[in-house]
């Protein structure tokens, strides 16, 4: 290796820059990253779980003896939409750990967070057609108040719905196309590192 | 987590914590994103730790971790314009700037992703070898293409870029 070369390393390493901090104060704020990560995650879990075991046993108890066949069917739609909806989220979220740096060589690490953030991206393009079942419960509850009871509370139930699965599919359409950016650069990251 | 984790936790943080800012600084302009990288860079350390049986070195470990995390990090954030950094933050001990080192990380934040990751292992002192354990990338493509970078970031070079 030439002097030049040697140059360029010493003045590369001549960078002192240090943190104010000491680095028991600088780990310890890493250490309570970590705890605060950890329970954004649990929480996470734990309104999917509480939303599975508080919403979905009083769903199938109305589809089981709800006051017709459309709202029997309506509610258990909308059971099934709410289990496909947690179980999406828990996936989301294993996937998402799964993608997180490793100790891995770089070629290898980039491809898997490249795989992991293409399945994000599926579950997040499909996210309207996973969700489905609860609006189209939605609808036939609707329906079935237009039929029994009046117009004005259909079109309120409609309306909120129909707002629900809208935000639903721009939200889907929003992070697909984040995660597609940054799947784009990793992929760039990697061809550029494979040289 | 056991304590012996984070005693030796503190240890790495003490032992690696310049070479981390200075690849924090090739990834990061400014002082904020710099110091988000270094958290997350130390965070996945701490994650991977207890999975560390000391079957490669030390330094190629946490090099590895350090990369993946500085390339997905990018991946999410934008980089902001490079002028953005105060020309204070690259003053010396005696109020001096060091024209040449400011030239050098600049040449190096302005390479592709590929190219930067090797140039930081190798101004670090890391050899062919090391560094294909950290990229995966082959010793002997490594030396070619470190060649080849080494001669577009001579100071002559650098300096009239």
């Amino acid at each position: 290796m030439s002097e030049d070369a040697y140059a360029l390393q010493s003045i590369w390493m001549s960078e002192t820059m240090r943190s104010e901090d000491d680095v028991r104060t600088a780990a310890g704020r890493v250490l309570d990253k970590d705890r605060a990560e950890r329970r954004r995650e649990r929480r996470m879990r734990g309104a999917g779980a509480a939303a599975l075991v508080a919403l979905v046993p009083v769903l199938i108890w109305a589809a089981a003896y709800g006051v017709s066949p459309l709202v029997r069917i309506a509610y258990a739609l909308m059971a099934v939409g709410c289990v496909a909806g947690v179980s999406a989220e828990w996936l989301y979220l294993a996937w998402s750990r799964r993608a997180l740096p490793g100790p891995d060589d770089t070629r290898s690490q980039l491809q898997r967070t490249a795989f992991m953030l293409e399945s994000q991206m599926w579950l997040s393009r499909t996210a309207p057609l996973w969700s489905s079942p609860v609006f189209i419960g939605v609808t036939l509850i609707c329906l079935w108040l237009y039929r029994e009871r009046t117009l004005a509370s259909a079109l309120t139930v409609g309306v909120l719905g129909l707002a629900a699965w809208i935000g639903t599919g721009v939200g889907a359409v929003l992070a697909t196309a984040e995660l597609g950016r940054r799947r784009r650069r990793l992929d760039e990251a990697l061809a550029d590192l494979r040289g | 987590m056991h304590q012996g984790h984070a005693e030796r936790f503190v240890q790495l943080m003490a032992e690696f914590e310049r070479p981390m800012r200075r690849l924090c600084a090739a990834y990061a302009d400014r002082a904020m994103d710099r110091e988000d990288l270094f958290q997350e860079i130390f965070l996945a350390v701490w994650r991977a730790l207890p999975a560390f049986r000391g079957d490669a070195s030390t330094r190629t470990w946490l090099y590895r971790i350090a990369h993946n995390v500085a390339l997905t990090w990018q991946a999410r954030h934008r980089r902001r314009d490079a002028q953005e950094t105060a020309l204070s933050e690259h003053t010396g001990p005696q109020g001096v700037i060091d024209l040449r080192r400011l030239e050098l990380k600049r040449a190096v934040a302005r390479m592709p992703p590929g190219d930067r990751t090797l140039v930081l292992l190798w101004l670090e002192g890391l050899s062919a070898a090391e560094i294909e354990d950290v990229t995966g990338i082959r010793a002997a493509t490594v030396a070619v293409r470190l060649s080849r970078i080494r001669k577009a970031l001579q100071p002559d070079e650098v300096s009239h870029e």
